[in-house]
């Protein structure tokens, strides 16, 4: 029992410089935000890897806490649970990006490209992007070694019909705090001006609130 | 949303609970529960509570809406509102499916509590499919205020999906014979290609 | 007629949906040959066109080139839906099976499809290796949302003294009921011994 305390301290201890930032339980919290944004926006949006990379140093910590730890104890069930959890979160949010990666993934590298031309940051992290490249080359690779038949010159046209997210796709999404002037485009060219109030909830198309997902004003639920 | 999904976020509810053990704080990543004394009421994550109750290391308080009288309340304002009432959880489904599975012996009248929030669940649940026309006939948007997560999930996918046909189809234009803006049209997707034939 | 090979290709992923049939060396021949054909064809009335255009008289050849082209962009996209599609199934496989597949499954590619199996499993490892900066996250697990440790199982059988693995005795009687860790039963309860009570 001493050693989880004790390592338990430990934990504390080394986290101390996020604790500036935030506490475990809010990067948790934050986590689960993320998790969420990502699973209903229709694009991929700006990476979380700080959050991951924080959680993920929360679970190896409680790994190695553990090993110390007889089976019977109930603290050990407990932190094995958690565990459980928090690795599906972290796994399920990396995984969702990866799909949305690999089905859009000449659109996605176009726009990251042109987000680096105007000095943006870049949405996809650094392994993301390499996985990308590595992933729209063997698709390149694919295509172009089963078209050598083609009598003149291989047809590359199908790399500009790109498999785009429908950003216009509706989506629940819940305000965070007071928003004011959301513009909801309507078909006949017309805008309404809507005001949301703290946790008002809104079915809305995501090209109308996409921003403010960004911005985290609001998230999607 | 799978219910997997939604029953996994609702988990984190705190809940009251009576420990028959003691055990100093528990120091989890979510926050710290504990310290447990034995018969003194403490808070922890619905999944801590459903585990614990599992291996009859505690008995479950209910939550105070968790009430026969309460819900009745509940049920009629319900019924009088045009609106959707707030409900006194975010996750109340969820809480009481897994507590009435779980600690039947902990809830008074159990039955009668289940028929309750399920009879909550139906009016609201009429309610929505009645509202459903005046969301998608009306504006570009929907208030879907007060509803809980598993209620809007049980919206998806074919409420938001409905939406998005209709704007499509309102946005279509007789001079825009390529369709600008679709997942289905990348010219690698077999699905546009396999409609055409059927 | 011109096009058929193709849709029966696309018809053919329609009908096998989330499974992978033997590579369609026949039909891919057949849209392909039907390609190159139209081609051909294309190219020799191009070439009539510019001679009668310089003789002053004949006919016009161009309804019927683009009638050729429409076919063979769309024998083109058939073509490479028919592709696409498969390779985004092999990508399920991976997730599912590892990077070693299941060897009825194995018959069924093409050599290039084989090719790019093990490409898109090194890419992944590769990738899963680079998270965080402690060896990396298996992705491939932790599919689902975690459920309860413990599950209610009933004894069938007077079994008698079983041991967990923390080296703890339980006494397995028959229609007594237990909570135990879900690891713990899943052998017993495909053996028989315990059913798995659910709520």
């Amino acid at each position: 029992m001493d050693t989880v305390e004790n390592a338990e301290d430990v934990q504390s201890d080394e986290s101390e410089y996020e604790e500036i930032a935030h506490t475990a339980a809010e990067v948790l919290e934050l986590m689960e935000e993320a998790w969420l944004n990502e699973k209903f926006a229709p694009e991929i949006l700006p990476h979380k890897y700080d959050i991951v990379e924080c959680l993920l140093g929360q679970i190896s910590h409680v790994e190695e806490n553990l090993t110390n730890v007889g089976n019977d104890d109930l603290r050990r069930s407990l932190h094995q649970m958690e565990l459980d959890r928090l690795r599906y979160l972290v796994s399920s949010y990396l995984r969702m990006r990866l799909e949305k990666i690999e089905t859009y993934v000449y659109f996605i590298l176009k726009q990251e490209e042109e987000r680096s031309q105007k000095g943006e940051e870049n949405y996809l992290n650094k392994n993301e992007l390499e996985f990308a490249k590595a992933y729209m080359q063997s698709l390149d690779q694919h295509f172009t070694d089963r078209l050598h038949f083609w009598p003149g010159n291989i047809p590359t046209e199908w790399k500009n019909q790109l498999i785009i997210p429908n950003i216009h796709s509706f989506v629940f999404m819940k305000a965070k705090n007071e928003i004011e002037g959301v513009m909801v485009s309507h078909v006949n060219e017309e805008e309404e001006v809507v005001d949301l109030r703290t946790g008002s909830q809104i079915l809305i198309s995501y090209s109308n609130v996409g921003h403010f997902i960004k911005t985290n004003q609001s998230c999607l639920i | 949303m799978n219910p997997e999904e939604v029953e996994f976020l609702g988990e984190k509810q705190l809940i009251s609970i009576i420990p028959t053990f003691n055990s100093s704080t528990i120091h989890l990543v979510s926050g710290d529960i504990g310290p447990f004394r034995a018969s003194l009421p403490v808070n922890v994550p619905l999944w801590v509570a459903v585990n614990l109750k599992q291996q009859r290391k505690c008995k479950i308080q209910p939550p105070d809406w968790m009430d026969v009288e309460q819900l009745e309340l509940l049920k009629e304002a319900e019924k009088a509102s045009r609106n959707f009432v707030k409900m006194p959880s975010e996750h109340y489904m969820i809480e009481g499916k897994l507590l009435l599975s779980i600690a039947t012996d902990d809830i008074a009248r159990a039955d009668e509590v289940r028929t309750i929030i399920k009879d909550i669940w139906d009016i609201r649940m009429a309610k929505l499919r009645s509202s459903v026309n005046t969301l998608i006939t009306g504006k570009s948007y929907g208030n879907v205020d007060n509803l809980t997560i598993m209620e809007i999930n049980s919206m998806r996918p074919l409420i938001p999906h409905a939406m998005d046909q209709i704007h499509r189809m309102k946005m279509e234009r007789p001079r825009f014979s390529t369709p600008s803006q679709s997942t289905s049209l990348g010219l690698l997707n077999s699905s546009t290609v396999i409609s055409t034939f059927k | 007629m011109y096009g058929e090979s193709a849709c029966s290709l696309v018809k053919e992923l329609d009908r096998n949906r989330g499974t992978l049939p033997p590579y369609n060396n026949e039909l891919i021949g057949e849209v392909e040959k039907e390609i190159c054909h139209l081609i051909q064809q294309n190219v020799a009335d191009d070439f009539k066109a510019h001679e009668d255009s310089n003789v002053g008289a004949g006919l016009d050849y161009t309804a019927t080139i683009r009638t050729r082209h429409a076919i063979i962009q769309r024998n083109l996209r058939c073509l490479l839906a028919y592709h696409y599609n498969r390779l985004r199934c092999l990508r399920t496989m991976r997730w599912e099976f590892g990077s070693i597949l299941p060897p009825d499954i194995k018959v069924n590619l093409s050599h290039a499809e084989s090719n790019w199996f093990s490409k898109y499993s090194s890419m992944l490892a590769t990738y899963m290796r680079s998270i965080g900066d402690d060896g990396g996250v298996n992705l491939t697990i932790d599919l689902n949302p975690p459920k309860a440790l413990y599950i209610e199982v009933k004894c069938l059988v007077d079994y008698g003294q079983y041991e967990l693995s923390d080296g703890s005795l339980v006494l397995l009687k028959e229609s007594n009921r237990y909570f135990l860790p879900r690891a713990e039963c899943e052998d017993l309860i495909r053996q028989g011994v315990f059913q798995h009570i659910i709520n």
